[in-house]
């Protein structure tokens, strides 16, 4: 079996990588929040961090202490190379998948392209 | 400044976090305050806050990394092959370099875990039991508990005629296996008989037990009445040979077998012990003729079922239909019985069941026997952790060091338990050296020894070897523990002062332990042996010296009578059914004035033998002389007259009563005595004088050489080809005594045990005091401190444990004592001030010359020498 990764966690992998040098707790948390229209606590998020970081799909250091936030320095998280390929795993299912039951996934009155 | 995070919620988030590095996490919900800010309200924003760090608090995230904070940076928490390798060479450096501590730990754990390897490997002996039966999964046996009146007791047999119920009615069963075990003879051999124990079985034994014909045919050997299959031993022992198909026994009683099969000597790890069978049908035609339903079913006494059932078969259902059985077979009657199955895998250790088939190890002991052996095992434990803690100044710079360069919690325990560990590893060579020395004394008080084979094997030695690591573990982990929480800065100081303190009360209240359990066997040794003495000398109330008893084995009592009067030193001829002050058998006596009847005790003798034990008579008379054929006196004790009311001794003579159907008349009461033996009190007693309960032929002899010789000659001359049984009454009686010399033996071996583990411990202890106290005694004596003021300050502590530990086993051990005694024997001694005091004497003297030796040793060094050490 490939390395499985679960829905929130996809989506975590997915945010770092939209996010760039600017992946961080907050804005980890705010795009999600944002983009998903949910609420997710910061334990939860946090939990899940920890442990894509033990599965060795990201990696973290510490910025520079900043005046800001009491002068704490921020975590930064980015993909490793490991997280790409699951990612890209993820992605090769699923499109698998898509392609052999575009059919039957067609919603009504929206024509797909190329079907 | 109101626009800052609640401070509390902080505060909390930083005090559960400890010293983890959380640093991002807080900043980040600070960031995310004042992001709410402006969204929402200050108070909303507060409560977002308070609910982001109870969420983190109870997140994996913290725990994770408050796990990680515990480690030091240097830190390397895999456990690694080096690092034991470390633990190991430093553990034998330490050994080594305190041998004297080394030798005193090793030596206790040694003694405490000995009597533990006698308990494992008997253990692991008697779960071996029955385990070469290859059907052992699906062998049931049938128990019984049987109800009489209001007793109730738990048999391992079962009746015959329920296994032929169970034949005939229930189909659910492969085979059925009846067994009979009163094949209990004698071979008529042309010099000597030799004795014959066997089974009547079923063919079916063979099949459903693996026990291996070394000649013969299985289906066959046992299916004729008469025939006999032999064990080799036994075949060897009979007929000098294992060829022996074809030939024929005779037994005492008259019977006749042939021998059809010749058993390979049966493993003894069985709970069925036998040396020969024989066919199920030589019994059978006899049994059920000569007893009637009822008996059948009420009287089972060495009867026993074993089936074996299909593999797929519901045990629940044969047990509701054994219910079903007894409801049935047991219609209004004063004995009634359950019956239950029991697996084969059960009978090894199960419950204590009466009339058990063969060797039989019942749990109960077991239980009490592991109580005894971890009672001297967790002193010797005891010494260990209080001799580590006590040195843990010297060990304490090592830890730091290892702690500050990086050593873990985890790491500093794993040392420690390694460091114990192989300290047991080299007891347990010592414990196995004891173990063979006691092993052969320990199978002598045993009553199965001889199903019993402690030699080493590799079973054994495995589950010895964990023992070892147990004990280990279990000695080491209170010092690891201690250890590995150390603070490095403190210890590196030497500064464990704190931690010393509490390790003093635990190590105070270990010794105290240790000295108690000491008390108690010393005081236990005292009084049993003083209840010993008790027993020996106590006045049964009748003379039992020079009185010769010869067991009559069915001879006629007036021939014996008339043989043994012709013998000039025997000075007269009485007759009795028993030993009197051993037992007595008993009966129901019916007042002929009113319709109640009750129990009284029995013992038949003639006037002889009440004149010859010199018993006193209050009233009346002895039996008369002549001889009679109808019985018609009996002699009543004081009891007697109480339980039927009458108040005068005198009233009593020629009053009558209804015993056995017969109508006796009092013709003399007698004084109370002990008619039975000292467990039982004095109850109500006759004697009764019917010949034809006579067994033994008690003879009044002068002490003189070759008597016994000519007595035994007269024997022979009866000539019934049994053997001669005598003994003397006296020493009959105080053999049945004799159990206290084994009950002192191993109440004086573990007391000794208990007792040098302690003192072994002390010394430890004081070694190490004097060791350290080596300074401020030069001081003292320096400012003109005496010799002896010196050894009291050194000792006067352990002088106090002592105490304590005597005050706390005192009140423990009385109570024990006393239930014991009391259970044990009716007539009993009971715990005085002067046990007391002399079991304190012994514990204080064997304690204070430990302790003395040491002190005195260090009050004599010479200040100058210690102090210019500096």
């Amino acid at each position: 079996m490939k390395g499985y990764i679960g829905e929130f966690e996809e989506l975590v992998l997915l945010t770092i990588a939209s996010l760039g040098e600017d992946a961080y707790g907050v804005t980890v948390k705010e795009d999600i929040e944002k983009r998903c229209d949910r609420n997710i606590s910061i334990g939860a998020l946090h939990s899940t961090i920890t442990r894509l970081e033990e599965k060795g799909y990201i990696k973290s250091w510490l910025g520079e202490p900043t005046q800001e936030r009491g002068g704490r320095r921020k975590r930064y998280f980015e993909l490793s190379h490991q997280g790409k390929v699951e990612l890209h795993n993820m992605k090769d299912l699923r499109d698998e998948l898509w392609k052999l039951s575009k059919a039957r996934l067609a919603l009504a009155g929206k024509m797909i392209v190329g079907s | 400044m109101k626009n800052q995070p609640p401070r509390l919620a902080s505060r909390l988030f930083e005090w559960y976090c400890e010293n983890a590095a959380i640093e991002d996490l807080h900043g980040d919900m600070e960031e995310l305050f004042y992001l709410n800010l402006e969204k929402m309200s200050e108070r909303k924003a507060k409560l977002k806050y308070w609910q982001q760090v109870l969420s983190l608090l109870f997140s994996d995230a913290i725990k994770k990394r408050k796990k990680k904070s515990v480690y030091h940076p240097y830190s390397n928490t895999s456990i690694n092959l080096a690092m034991i390798r470390n633990y190991l060479k430093v553990a034998f450096r330490n050994i080594y370099r305190y041998r004297y501590f080394s030798i005193v730990n090793v030596v206790g754990l040694a003694i405490g875990m000995s009597i533990s390897l006698l308990l494992i490997g008997m253990y692991s002996y008697i779960s071996s039991y029955d385990d070469f039966h290859t059907n052992k999964e699906n062998i049931y046996r049938i128990i019984s508990t049987r109800t009489e009146g209001i007793e109730e007791n738990d048999y391992a047999s079962a009746p015959t005629a329920l296994a032929d119920k169970l034949k005939a009615e229930y189909v659910g069963i492969k085979e059925i296996v009846r067994i009979n075990k009163s094949l209990n003879s004698e071979v008529v051999l042309d010099k000597i008989n030799i004795h014959l124990q066997g089974y009547y079985v079923d063919p079916t034994f063979l099949t459903v037990f693996n026990f291996q014909l070394a000649q013969g045919n299985a289906s066959t050997v046992l299916s004729k009445p008469n025939s006999m299959v032999i064990i080799e031993k036994t075949a060897q022992k009979i007929f000098n040979s294992t060829d022996v198909i074809g030939k024929t026994i005779e037994l005492t009683d008259g019977a006749i077998f042939e021998i059809t099969g010749v058993l390979t000597n049966p493993p003894i790890n069985s709970h069925f012990e036998f040396e020969a069978l024989v066919s199920f049908s030589t019994l059978a035609s006899s049994e059920t003729t000569s007893k009637s339903i009822t008996e059948q079913w009420t009287q089972y006494n060495n009867q026993y079922i074993y089936v074996l059932l299909p593999k797929d078969n519901d045990p629940e259902k044969l047990q509701a239909s054994l219910d079903q059985i007894s409801k049935e077979s047991y219609p209004k009657q004063n004995v009634t019985a359950t019956f239950h199955l029991q697996p084969l895998s059960d009978v090894k250790l199960g419950p204590d069941l009466r009339n058990s088939i063969g060797p039989n190890w019942d749990l109960s002991s077991f239980i009490i026997f592991g109580t005894i052996a971890l009672l001297i095992l967790l002193p010797a434990c005891f010494n260990y952790t209080n001799i580590s803690i006590a040195r843990s100044l010297k060990r304490s710079k090592e830890i730091g060091l290892r702690k500050t360069l990086g050593g873990v919690k985890n790491q500093i325990f794993l040392q420690f338990i390694t460091e114990t560990i192989l300290i047991t590893l080299i007891s347990l060579v010592g414990a196995i050296i004891i173990f063979f020395f006691i092993r052969a004394e320990f199978q002598t008080m045993l009553v199965e020894s001889s199903a019993l084979d402690l030699s080493l094997t590799g079973k054994t030695i495995t589950l010895f070897l964990l023992f070892a690591l147990f004990t280990g573990f279990f000695a080491g982990v209170f010092p690891a523990l201690y250890f590995a929480g150390l603070n490095p800065i403190q210890a590196l100081k030497s500064q464990s002062a704190t931690r010393v303190l509490s390790g003093l009360r635990v190590r105070k209240v270990l010794t105290v332990f240790q000295f108690a359990l000491s008390f108690g066997f010393i005081i236990s040794l005292i009084v049993f042996s003083r209840q010993y003495k008790y027993s020996l000398n106590f006045d049964l109330g009748f003379q039992k010296e020079n009185i010769l008893d010869v067991e009559l084995q069915g001879a006629d009592p007036s021939t014996v009578k008339a043989e043994f009067s012709k013998i000039a030193s025997v000075q007269s001829v009485s007759m009795s059914s028993g030993i009197l002050g051993l037992s007595s058998s008993s009966t129901w006596v019916h007042s002929t004035d009113s319709n109640d009847s009750t129990e009284v005790n029995q013992f038949f003798a003639d006037g002889q033998y009440i004149e010859n034990t010199k018993l006193k008579f209050l009233s009346g008379k002895n039996f008369p002389d002549a001889e009679w054929k109808r019985e018609q006196y009996v002699v009543v004790n004081e009891e007697f007259l109480k339980t039927q009311k009458i108040t005068a001794p005198i009233d009593a003579i020629g009053k009558t009563f209804l015993i056995d159907g017969n109508e006796l008349e009092v013709i003399g009461v007698l004084k109370n005595f002990n008619y039975t033996s000292l467990r039982s009190p004095i109850q109500s007693f006759l004697f009764r004088m019917d010949p034809s309960r006579f067994t033994y032929a008690n003879l009044k002899v002068v002490a003189a050489n070759g008597t016994i010789a000519e007595i035994e000659g007269a024997w022979n001359k009866l000539k019934n080809g049994k053997k001669f049984f005598a003994r003397f009454f006296d020493d009959e009686v105080n053999e049945a005594y004799s159990f206290y010399k084994v009950l002192l033996k191993i109440v004086g071996f573990l007391g000794l045990l208990a007792l040098s583990i302690s003192l072994l411990g002390l010394l430890g202890m004081v070694v190490y005091t004097s060791e350290t106290k080596t300074k401020e005694v030069s001081i003292r004596k320096v400012m003109g401190a005496s010799t002896s003021s010196i050894i009291v300050l050194l000792s006067k502590d352990y002088f106090k444990l002592m105490l304590w530990a005597a005050a706390f086993a005192l009140p423990v051990t009385t109570l024990l004592l006393d239930e014991f005694l009391s259970n044990m024997q009716y007539y009993h001694v009971t715990i005085n001030f002067w046990d007391v005091l002399l079991s304190l004497i012994i514990l204080l003297i064997m304690g204070l010359a430990t302790v003395g030796s040491q002190t005195y040793k260090t009050a004599l060094t010479n200040p100058a020498e210690t102090l210019k050490c500096e």
